[in-house]
């Protein structure tokens, strides 16, 4: 009889771990959402959607994309876009962003090297995350005084700057970032997403290694 | 009807008694006040007056203490009306189970914002979406746009405004966030709504159960009755 219950469990346990194997994939709705308006010109990209004023941001950024961000797969590009609808001063912390990447790619940076020590645009954001979370500055004073911790973080001139801002690569990459909002209002960022296609459910992401493992399965989907 | 009475009847028959408590105002009355208090408490003293802003999952919180609140207010307008009665019933049950599960995603963001370990939660959006997708953030901006992020509820003072020495002493007291004992970092304010919360389901449901009871009480009564007239007639 003992043997019955034994066999029986033995079954039971075999299809529980039958089951537990074929469900491991990761699913729609619970690990990533198909984005109903995708980004345009994003193949092979992985897109994250930020703000400085995010606490999560600020938290990914110290202790997860710069992690995943050197992991990801050789034809992946990496793409940060800053999210100018929240925040006081969110759209001219975009401006800043979009100049400092530009300087980022001019000086021969690589899209993984972006969470580098040589990023200028890795200082300016983590002298704001800084300033906003840690300090708990508001730039009450205008947006002249939230643009001057940046400028400061990268050691460049209000002159350069407001140069700088006409570039047409600065402008381009401004438009190409309005795309974040649609992506932000779906769940909040930070927000990350896969060919301009696969919204990561951030909830759903519970390591560095589950995270780049749902990337490189989005990516070849 | 002295204190001592009031035992007794209760001590002799616990369940009427409750259920005879629902068909009065004061317990309708006494959540609709809980619920409007502690709503204003949110707002007027710590939104307004000591700079706390609220998150996404805090005007949900507010959302649900209004439910219960109109839920309150609905039935006290005639409680043994059974049309009202289920109204208030409805929202208050439906306010609280809201509340709970709002109360348990935001403690669960503030643990993870507190923490080196930033997974498993999403924080907050900037956009809300209420139940039936009322636009309640539009409609009234100050109640219902979340203006702060989830689990930081600290008090960010504005450049150029001067601060009462009682402000002063109480956004100092604050300033790690709201903490029912701020300076061991006791309870944050999603555990305190939990409590809250929980102590209204409770409330609701040993009532609503307790006139269930005696609503079928009645009914066996008046279902062996007919029966009992017949044989007399007979």
């Amino acid at each position: 009889m003992y043997g019955n219950i034994a066999k029986k469990l033995v079954k039971s346990l075999a299809l529980v771990a039958f089951m537990a194997s074929t469900c491991f994939a990761f699913s729609e709705g619970s690990d990533y959402v198909t984005l109903k308006k995708p980004i345009p010109n994003a193949k092979n990209t992985l897109i994250k959607v930020f703000s400085y004023d995010c606490p999560f941001c600020y938290k990914y950024d110290k202790q997860v994309t710069p992690k995943v961000v050197p992991r990801l797969p050789a034809d992946l590009q990496f793409r940060p876009f800053h999210l100018k609808t929240k925040g006081k001063y969110g759209p001219q912390g975009s401006e800043l962003f979009a100049v400092l990447l530009v300087r980022d790619q001019k000086n021969g940076l690589k899209d993984k090297d972006l969470y580098s020590e040589k990023s200028l645009l890795k200082k300016a954001k983590m002298a704001y995350y800084n300033a906003y979370h840690d300090k708990k500055e508001r730039w009450d004073a205008g947006p002249d005084a939230y643009l001057q911790t940046g400028l400061n973080a990268v050691g460049m001139t209000r002159a350069e700057f407001d140069k700088e801002k006409n570039d047409p690569k600065v402008k381009a990459l401004l438009k190409e970032w309005d795309a974040s909002y649609e992506v932000a209002k779906i769940q909040g960022v930070p927000a990350f997403v896969v060919n301009g296609k696969y919204l990561i459910m951030t909830k759903s992401i519970t390591s560095v290694d589950s995270m780049l493992q749902l990337i490189n399965e989005l990516k070849s989907k | 009807m002295k204190p001592t009475e009031m035992f007794n009847t209760f001590k002799a028959a616990p369940i009427q008694t409750i259920a005879g408590w629902q068909d009065k105002r004061f317990l309708w009355i006494l959540m609709a006040a809980v619920s409007l208090f502690m709503v204003i408490l949110a707002h007027s003293v710590f939104q307004i007056w000591l700079y706390m802003r609220p998150c996404e999952q805090c005007v949900y919180i507010r959302f649900a203490f209004f439910c219960m609140a109109f839920g309150g207010i609905i039935a006290a307008i005639y409680p043994k009306n059974i049309g009202l009665k289920l109204v208030g019933y409805a929202l208050a049950f439906w306010g609280t189970i809201q509340g709970i599960g709002y109360s348990l995603k935001l403690n669960k963001i503030h643990e993870a914002a507190h923490s080196d370990n930033p997974f498993g939660v999403q924080g907050c959006n900037p956009e809300p979406t209420f139940p039936f997708h009322l636009p309640l953030d539009k409609w009234f901006p100050e109640w219902f746009k979340p203006t702060g992020d989830c689990g930081y509820d600290n008090p960010i003072i504005p450049d150029g405004v001067v601060l009462s020495n009682l402000q002063k002493t109480i956004t100092d007291f604050y300033q790690d966030g709201w903490y029912l004992w701020p300076p061991s970092h006791f309870m944050n304010m999603a555990q305190a709504c939990l409590i809250t919360f929980g102590i209204c389901l409770l409330v609701l449901a040993v009532a609503a159960a307790c006139w269930l009871l005696t609503l079928w009480r009645k009914h066996k009564t008046h279902e062996v009755s007919p029966h009992n007239y017949s044989t007399q007639a007979r």
